[in-house]
């Protein structure tokens, strides 16, 4: 039913001074892009106007975002509402990144705690310098095992990692084309190295070809394994043929997929049979592992250079030490049981299974990150809001992090979810759904 | 403070990437072209369908470039505000009008612009005579009635402007990347780059039965 349009007033939109009511509408109609440029003369003409949107926003919605949690992120967490001041306690967790259940395993915290009391907090340098423990060489070598490939170089975020990777390798005048959705940190890389950016079509080998046509310069190709945003894996054969028959690189962001694709988990590359074709392979420690940092794994040249050149880790003090020997022992559990990642598939098949058959939208999802697309960015947060008084904890997503209209929430699956933890979430959301019409 | 109205039944309205070289090209040296992400910024094309005017019924297509607005804390913020680069209208009286009241840039030609509507969307060819300019197609999302603020700079000579624009009226928008835009060969689309211009727009909109309402043109 489409809406009938009053008749137009009479008096001009600038005589009428805007009512609490107007104002509540147009603040409804903004969102953070409104207020990340604008022309002026003060870099603080900004604030004042983005601090009267979020009085109006944050309550309104917004407030949901980073809400503080008072637990461990386990299968099950309590949560300090931040609206109203109350406690949500045991509520399914499905936001957090601990695909494996590793951040909370006994073993790997009295890892932790014992590197800590015999290495302190923190490394004290960079890893150039002094902060290259001998628990760093560890879990390096570890690792490049792990990924079959001669180096590894350690960040100390993901984030850090692609902006060292990109940054590191290309300058001014090569070409990096990226998937339209690569993260931010894969973006950020390619201003900082001040190549050319080229942005091809979500997983299409065609438009990729269309970008890296006519460039003769050095060329970089960057997909991740798994998007973040929807779930669905790169489309790595077409995208690898036609990098190469462009003579480009390519890299791969695992982040989400490090650790739990592949024969031996070493990611989607090897899923596809194309690890020892790419280039570059960057990884995070902080979603499968359950710590913090990144990595670059690839040739010893790759890793020699890089180390020289990757400023965002010469210029940041190494991990911390408690921090790596979890990661070392988080590692160590990964090769040891390899059931925990077919657990996780079995997770991921269940979930998935339970929602479509309800109708639930979860677009092109193949893993364990689960979109359920709401598609209205007005009602995405009263529906989290409902969510988490069924006793389900999920984030909103929405513009501009997505789409417009293209909100969603995102699940994120673990192996240590049990099937009655997710049957009783994947209620919750269906009750949801159908209560505001988004599903059968 | 006098303002001038045009009543429309469509006002359709696309965003596509284009690179930020490109953009830069086609603006003045006091604006910047606003990026979607980085070196990729955004080319606007609307078709509009007026009903009823100072100079009567036309249609017009605007080409423009996406910029950064003027803000203040207390004001609306606008929408989005742009730079028209170039236009074309169905009637000379309209040219005229538009050319003197607004310093608006423009094809020189009648031009025409067919609207294929359908309930999921429209289709908007246009030509002069025999000879295609675009074809551009968009689909609709949840309809809404809407009060929107936009921002239109424009130049004359070494003249600045600026005006406040309202767009009344039943407005669908979304970013599902369904439409399409084909740029023939043609002179409104001669400094344009095609090949480097996204072939499917990342927003589409879509207002009807509306009201655009023109505050008064401000020197800047």
């Amino acid at each position: 039913m489409e809406p009938q349009l009053a008749p137009a007033s009479e008096s001009t939109p600038a005589d009428a001074a805007a009512s609490p009511d107007q104002l509540r509408a147009l603040h409804q109609d903004y969102d953070y892009s409104n207020f990340y440029s604008g022309m002026g003369s003060d870099p603080f003409d900004m604030l004042a106007p983005f601090d009267e949107w979020w009085s109006w926003a944050r309550p309104a919605g917004y407030y949901l975002f980073g809400q503080p949690m008072l637990s461990a992120p386990t299968t099950r967490v309590d949560i300090r509402e931040t609206k109203n001041g109350t406690r949500a306690e045991g509520l399914v967790n499905l936001a957090s990144y601990n695909y494996l259940g590793l951040s909370y395993r006994p073993e790997v915290i009295e890892a932790s705690i014992e590197a800590t009391r015999k290495f302190g907090l923190g490394a004290s340098g960079s890893p150039i310098l002094s902060g290259y423990l001998s628990l760093h060489e560890e879990l390096v070598d570890k690792l490049a095992r792990f990924k079959a490939k001669k180096g590894v170089l350690l960040f100390p975020t993901g984030y850090a990692a692609n902006l060292g990777i990109i940054s590191g390798l290309m300058r001014p005048g090569d070409l990096v084309v990226a998937d339209q959705f690569a993260h931010a940190s894969i973006v950020d890389g390619i201003i900082l190295s001040k190549a050319k950016a080229r942005f091809f079509r979500h997983n299409s080998a065609e438009d990729l070809d269309r970008k890296l046509s006519g460039f003769s310069g050095k060329k970089l190709v960057v997909v991740e394994g798994v998007y973040s945003m929807d779930g669905d894996l790169a489309n790595l054969p077409e995208i690898f043929e036609v990098s190469r028959r462009h003579g480009a690189r390519i890299m791969i962001d695992e982040a989400h997929s490090g650790f739990l694709f592949g024969e031996n988990g070493r990611g989607v590359a090897e899923h596809f049979g194309l690890d020892g074709e790419i280039d570059v392979h960057m990884g995070t420690f902080s979603k499968s592992l359950g710590g913090m940092g990144g990595f670059v794994a690839g040739s010893a040249e790759l890793i020699n250079y890089l180390r020289g050149f990757a400023r965002p880790r010469v210029f940041s003090c190494a991990l911390a030490p408690g921090i790596v020997a979890g990661l070392i022992r988080a590692l160590e559990i990964v090769v040891a049981e390899p059931e925990l990642r077919q657990k996780l598939h079995e997770n991921v098949d269940f979930m998935q299974k339970l929602l479509r058959n309800a109708g639930v939208d979860v677009g092109e999802s193949a893993s364990q990150v689960i979109p359920v697309l709401i598609r209205d960015d007005r009602r995405i947060f009263s529906i989290v809001e409902e969510l988490m008084r069924g006793g389900v904890y999920l984030n909103p997503i929405r513009y501009p992090a997505v789409g417009k209209h293209r909100s969603r929430v995102r699940l994120s699956i673990s192996a240590a979810h049990s099937e009655a933890q997710l049957e009783e979430a994947a209620g919750v959301i269906i009750r949801v759904l159908r209560r505001n019409g988004l599903c059968q | 403070m006098s303002v001038t109205r045009y009543h429309f039944a469509h006002a359709v309205n696309a965003f596509f990437e284009m690179p930020s070289g490109v953009a830069g090209k086609l603006l003045p040296g006091h604006l910047q072209p606003l990026e979607l992400r980085h070196d990729s910024a955004i080319f606007a094309v609307t078709a509009f369908d007026f009903t009823d005017s100072l100079v009567g019924a036309y249609q017009e297509l605007v080409l423009a470039v996406i910029v950064p607005p003027m803000v203040k804390a207390g004001g609306v913020f606008p929408k989005s505000a742009f730079f028209p680069f170039l236009l074309g209208t169905s009637t000379e009286a309209s040219r005229k009008h538009a050319i003197a009241r607004w310093h608006l840039p423009h094809h020189m030609a009648d031009i025409d612009l067919d609207f294929d509507v359908s309930k999921d969307g429209v289709q908007i060819l246009v030509h002069e005579s025999d000879k295609p300019i675009l074809d551009m197609q968009i689909s609709v999302h949840d309809w809404t009635i809407v009060d929107q603020l936009y921002q239109c700079f424009m130049i004359d000579a070494d003249k600045r402007y600026k005006v406040d624009i309202h767009m009344q009226g039943r407005f669908t928008e979304h970013e599902e990347e369904s439409g399409s835009l084909k740029l023939h060969p043609h002179a409104m689309t001669a400094n344009l780059s095609p090949e480097r211009i996204a072939t499917y727009p990342f927003r589409e909109m879509w207002m009807r039965d509306g009201l655009q309402t023109f505050e008064e043109l401000e020197s800047i």
